[in-house]
């Protein structure tokens, strides 16, 4: 079927210009993605915006030519909350470290009284408390799109993320997410004066049920320090997504 | 016979209030037939309640398994330790050891278990601890065994956010590491020597949790537990605390109330300023039943007040941790229940003239009902390395009585030797001499041991 431009133009005038104004809106909207929610979709992946999780935690670090025991951690977290209770090694069994904001606590049984801990402690070693917590980018950081790039082959939305409040674990992270698989699959993490202290990189092979649908979900994570010759692995198992009772994070209650 | 049952551990004979514990020891035989009878009855009834405890506990649980799958996990750690104490020859408070024959050489052995059973609704936590001790003095031998339950609750969660706990638990809070100002039940928090074990309380708490910022319970105290004593301190006591979590900060109340008795008020909160800078304090309000007064004019006799006026005690402390992940922390509490700088004097002059055996009683008195600490200014300071980090602990600490001017250093070291095994020493070293607090009796310390975790 042939078209009159000229007829269809003065007959749908009005119409046509509305239909080409929202193509091109639809076309500028496609070309650069809203990055918040790039962020929001790529935390679901790591735990972030659903009720709770609970998972088990590989941990193996290396520092230098030292290769430290592994250990395995199981971690309940909500959005502003997470502990990770130690399972291997047996030295360290039964010992809880417990966030609420930004406070922290370490217990362990026959320990006399639970120890505050600094927020500079928590960021000592390779995998701090905001590795292994749940992923809540978009409420955390103000994220803005910088570029795309490929990513060994696949091609990606680069981020920066601004901290939106002191409790966060990194001040400013640049972040590459999948535009395919919409996951998260590395990160740098600055300290606020600009300096990069640590390297990430994500591998997905797990996948969660939530609600009637099945997602991707992360499985491993290799940290590498920026600073000295230090890495960790955090293998991700067992991941179970349900909603947590704030009793499991009251101190009060923690025995 | 003295107990001190204000104090629920196994503390180091380091201060006259400290060393008063050690004066825990079996009558001797045919002395005190009763008192042995009274002790295995009561051993014979913890025991039995103990067990009671444990399989109804174990009953309900399986009961409730068919709705929802249970985990069980357990573990433990051996630990083998022996402590040498350099008495003072010359403290007034125990001449020549004759009064409270606290024991130079202690050899110890102990398992420490852990077993949890639970599910989304229950948990269920025992803590039991088999303990072998020997002690020696220049008065003879003595070997101490016993088997208790440390730690022990059976926790249900009842709604979403209501959970009823029962057992035995040790409620602790606040920041502070030298003194907890904020708890009636443990002022001397056990902080001080990581090897103590401290034990619970027996009790029932209800709690309730709304969200992760606030949470508020009641607990009913039945008995102070295991290191319960003749009188029981703590038995018929309310319990109510309530906290509050911010963003940067944390914060708890807490009330008790006992039968005859003023309620006990306390208040604990910490800050943190910066990443590197941890603020806090902590408060508590409450009089003292059968306390010593100890009148500044050294002719005037001790006397027992059968419950001291009301008084505050509180402590501030700073934490600043350095970028390598070691924290300075510095502390300073004012005890409204301790005796002035005079009032402490006066204490050890008494002490000086009650020469036995017709002082007995005087420094019987003065070891029994003196307060928690005998002065009233303390400043403490802790250098310690990050907990966080796997193979190795250490921590310093010094002291320093602002009353009288004694000083304390006390050294801690964990060190892990392999996979399951690790060592760990503590020294403490007074610095005074016999009319100062810290060295009123004793003159070095020294402990070193190992741990064996089970696999």
């Amino acid at each position: 079927m042939k078209i009159n431009a000229k007829k269809f133009i003065a007959g749908n005038g009005i119409i046509n210009i509305f239909s080409f104004a929202c193509m091109l809106l639809s076309t500028a909207v496609n070309a650069t993605p809203d990055a918040q929610v790039l962020l929001k979709q790529a935390d679901r992946a790591r735990g972030g915006g659903l009720p709770g999780i609970v998972w088990d935690i590989r941990l193996t670090s290396r520092d230098g030519d030292k290769i430290a025991e592994p250990q395995r951690l199981q971690v309940r977290a909500v959005d502003d909350a997470s502990v990770a209770e130690v399972l291997e090694p047996p030295r360290s069994r039964g010992s809880k470290i417990l966030q609420v904001e930004h406070n922290m606590w370490l217990t362990r049984p026959g320990l006399s009284k639970p120890i505050p801990i600094s927020p500079r402690q928590r960021m000592s070693g390779q995998a701090s408390n905001g590795d292994i917590a749940a992923t809540n980018y978009a409420g955390d950081y103000e994220a803005k799109l910088v570029s795309e790039e490929k990513l060994n082959g696949e091609l990606c939305y680069v981020l920066e993320l601004t901290a939106r409040h002191k409790r966060t674990t990194y001040d400013k992270i640049r972040y590459w997410i999948s535009v395919e698989r919409e996951v998260g699959v590395k990160a740098e993490f600055y300290s606020i004066s600009g300096k990069l202290l640590k390297t990430a990189l994500f591998k997905y092979d797990n996948t969660i049920q939530y609600g009637e649908k099945r997602i991707s979900f992360v499985s491993s994570m290799l940290i590498k320090d920026a600073l000295i010759d230090a890495e960790t692995t955090m293998k991700f198992g067992t991941v179970v997504v349900k909603k947590i009772p704030s009793s499991e994070f009251d101190l009060g209650q923690m025995q | 016979m003295k107990i001190n049952h204000k104090q629920m551990h196994k503390p180091l004979p380091a201060s006259p209030s400290q060393g008063r514990s050690n004066l825990i020891s079996p009558p001797v035989k045919g002395e005190l037939e009763g008192v042995w009878l009274m002790y295995i009855r009561k051993k014979f009834v913890r025991l039995n309640s103990a067990l009671l405890f444990l399989l109804f506990s174990m009953n309900y649980i399986h009961a409730h398994a068919e709705e929802d799958a249970l985990n069980f996990s357990a573990d433990g750690a051996l630990y083998g330790y022996a402590t040498s104490t350099a008495l003072r020859s010359d403290s007034l408070l125990n001449p020549d050891n004759q009064l409270a024959r606290l024991p130079q050489h202690t050899q110890t052995a102990e398992a420490r278990f852990n077993f949890k059973a639970e599910n989304d609704n229950l948990r269920l936590t025992l803590r039991p601890i088999l303990l072998w001790q020997q002690n020696s003095n220049e008065f003879g031998e003595q070997v101490k065994s016993e088997g208790y339950v440390s730690q022990g609750q059976l926790r249900w969660r009842m709604a979403e956010a209501w959970n009823v706990a029962a057992g035995r638990e040790v409620m602790n809070w606040g920041p502070a590491q030298f003194r907890s100002p904020s708890n009636p039940f443990y002022f001397d928090n056990g902080r001080s020597n990581p090897i103590r074990e401290l034990s619970g309380l027996d009790s029932v708490k209800v709690s309730w949790t709304p969200d992760t910022r606030y949470s508020m319970s009641l607990g009913y105290i039945a008995s102070s537990g295991h290191y319960e004593g003749p009188t029981d301190t703590w038995r018929d006591t309310w319990i109510f605390r309530g906290t509050s979590r911010g963003m940067k900060w944390a914060g708890g109340v807490a009330v008790a109330k006992k039968e005859g008795q003023q309620d006990f008020v306390g208040v604990d909160a910490q800050y943190n300023k910066s990443d590197e800078l941890l603020l806090y304090g902590e408060a508590g309000s409450s009089t003292r039943p059968n306390a010593l007064q100890s009148p500044a004019d050294a002719a005037q006799p001790f006397s027992i007040e059968a419950e001291s006026a009301r008084h505050l005690n509180e402590l501030v402390g700073a934490t600043y941790t350095l970028d390598n992940g070691q924290s300075l922390s510095v502390e300073y509490l004012h005890q409204g229940h301790g005796f002035t700088a005079s009032e402490e004097a006066a204490y050890f002059e008494r002490a000086a003239n009650a020469t036995l055996p017709a002082g007995a009683s005087t420094l019987g008195m003065a070891l029994a009902n003196v307060p928690p600490l005998l002065g009233r200014n303390y400043v403490h300071l802790v250098w310690q390395n990050n907990f966080l980090e796997g193979d190795y602990y250490w921590r310093l600490m010094w002291t320093r009585s602002l009353t009288d001017h004694g000083n304390q250093l006390t050294g801690y070291a964990e060190m892990t030797l392999s996979k399951l095994v690790s060592g760990f020493v503590l020294g403490v070293l007074p610095l005074g001499n016999e009319r100062q607090e810290f060295s009123s009796m004793i003159g070095r310390l020294a402990t070193a041991g190992i741990k064996v975790n089970l696999p």
